[in-house]
């Protein structure tokens, strides 16, 4: 039986006035497993998974990195928010940094490794995903898909446990999706656990373990890919699926 | 005439040192308070942003000259009062001297303007940033040092170099307390040589030329600080 990674058990997140994102939520993730969160806009998926990453605290709810309760009190966050990787959907690079600057300052400040150890792994990672040619350039002059690959080497550089992807495509136009799509394929082919809010339906039938569909702040249905291509199970799974394979076919 | 010439050049260079000491412990110690207020602002809490809204809106709502007598007259009596009554260390009323009151009036001054544009810039850049530096395993104050406030610096230059300017200009309000600047300087001149226009026209053209080099200085960090890629607006 496969590491348990993350799980959240009951988990709640409300925002004002009475805007349910996160309703008692259960969800585990098992080492090297790849699972894909799909749903409406505004379900509470990003939210979901801030709160994983404990970016979002939770109202109640425990979440667990390995062994370790997150939720309980006295709980060092910044430690284990170290020991998880989080990319985002708007990327939210440091913009005075240029990229390996950007990839190994959480080396040197939370790690504290030394200058060139820090820089070394950084420009491994850069190399992970193809930028380490672009190492000496700022944030602001590379294209969106360039800044993407440089938001998943920062959330790689540090070996994470997990790592969480918010829609990393999402903000991109189709010609740059590729470009990061094909990271995170080579990242899938690495065992990395990854836990990927997404809609690239055909990435999702080609990496993931476990498809969720999520809506209005709930879990509705998991499983396979091919289930949720042949055959899902709840209407509101069926009406989506059908609307996101039509939105794939016209691109 | 040479004599007379030399006590000249000698009270403009006195003056004029007297206003540049003014001028750069009133913008870098208004720094310090600014960055230290604007902080304290965004993260200290409730209690604290409204003892530091009450701090800006003493210095910002009072003329300087009030405040520089306060400082220098009001502050030292009570502190002598204090040590009589109740057993201040008189080390305080060392510590009250003239010169030492008013470069503190002008850093406090210039440190509740400075709150402003400081944290303006840092709430510009605050959120994904702040989000940004947490998910890599940063603390809330980490992330302030090493990427919230390098960036807000950087943005606040324009209107840090403005305060500069107005600081500059507002250190003159020292001659009414009986101190000699530049513009207290030019007034001694125009007495001893009658001559109203040239002295003052002389001290214009210093206050001109001082602020002139400075906010030149602060251009070229400006644009030598930018953030590739990205034109910063104040």
């Amino acid at each position: 039986m496969a590491d348990r990674v993350m799980e959240c058990t009951h988990l709640w997140k409300t925002y004002k006035p009475n805007l349910i994102a996160v309703k008692d939520v259960y969800f585990k993730i098992d080492e090297g497993d790849i699972k894909l969160v799909f749903g409406p806009s505004g379900s509470g998926k990003s939210t979901f998974l801030r709160c994983m990453a404990m970016l979002t605290l939770p109202d109640k709810g425990d979440v667990f990195l390995r062994d370790e309760c997150l939720t309980k009190p006295g709980v060092d966050l910044n430690k284990a928010r170290a020991r998880i990787g989080f990319v985002f959907q708007h990327i939210y690079l440091f913009r005075h940094l240029s990229t390996v600057g950007n990839v190994e300052l959480a080396l040197r400040r939370v790690l504290k490794m030394s200058k060139s150890e820090a820089r070394q792994r950084a420009m491994q990672a850069l190399s992970d995903v193809k930028m380490e040619q672009w190492a000496n350039n700022y944030p602001a002059q590379l294209s969106g898909g360039q800044q993407q690959r440089v938001g998943i080497a920062r959330a790689i550089v540090r070996n994470p446990d997990i790592i969480l992807l918010d829609e990393p495509t999402s903000a991109l136009d189709p010609e740059l999706t590729g470009e990061v799509i094909d990271t995170l394929r080579d990242l899938a082919a690495k065992g990395t656990t990854m836990l990927i809010v997404s809609h690239e339906m055909p990435f999702a039938r080609e990496v993931a373990d476990e498809m969720i569909f999520y809506d209005e702040g709930t879990i509705v249905e998991t499983g396979t890919p091919e289930q949720f291509f042949t055959n899902p199970q709840s209407d509101r799974a069926k009406k989506f699926m059908t609307r996101l394979i039509l939105k794939t076919k016209r691109e | 005439m040479l004599t007379p010439m030399l006590d000249i050049g000698q009270s403009l260079l006195n003056g004029f040192t007297f206003t540049v000491e003014l001028t750069i412990i009133g913008i870098f110690g208004g720094l310090g308070i600014g960055i230290l207020l604007a902080i304290g602002d965004m993260y200290g809490g409730r209690l604290v942003s409204a003892l530091i809204r009450v701090y800006v809106e003493i210095f910002r709502g009072s003329p300087i000259i009030v405040q520089l007598f306060i400082g220098q007259y009001a502050i030292p009596q009570l502190a002598q009062f204090l040590i009589v009554h109740y057993g201040l260390p008189s080390f305080f009323l060392v510590a009250m001297n003239p010169y030492v009151t008013i470069f503190l009036v002008f850093a406090l001054n210039s440190g509740a303007y400075q709150k402003g544009y400081i944290k303006g810039a840092m709430e510009t850049v605050f959120e994904d940033q702040m989000m940004a530096g947490l998910s890599v395993g940063m603390s809330k104050a980490q992330t302030v040092f090493f990427i919230i406030l390098p960036q807000a610096l950087r943005i606040v230059i324009p209107a840090w170099s403005n305060e500069f300017c107005s600081l500059t200009k507002s250190t003159s309000a020292v001659a009414l307390i009986g101190f000699t600047d530049l513009t207290m300087a030019g007034k001694d001149i125009a007495g001893l040589t009658y001559d109203v226009i040239g002295a003052y026209s002389l001290v214009a053209v210093i206050y001109l030329g001082w602020i002139t080099l400075f906010t030149k200085i602060a251009d070229v960090i400006y644009e030598k600080k930018k953030i590739p890629g990205i034109e910063l607006s104040a």
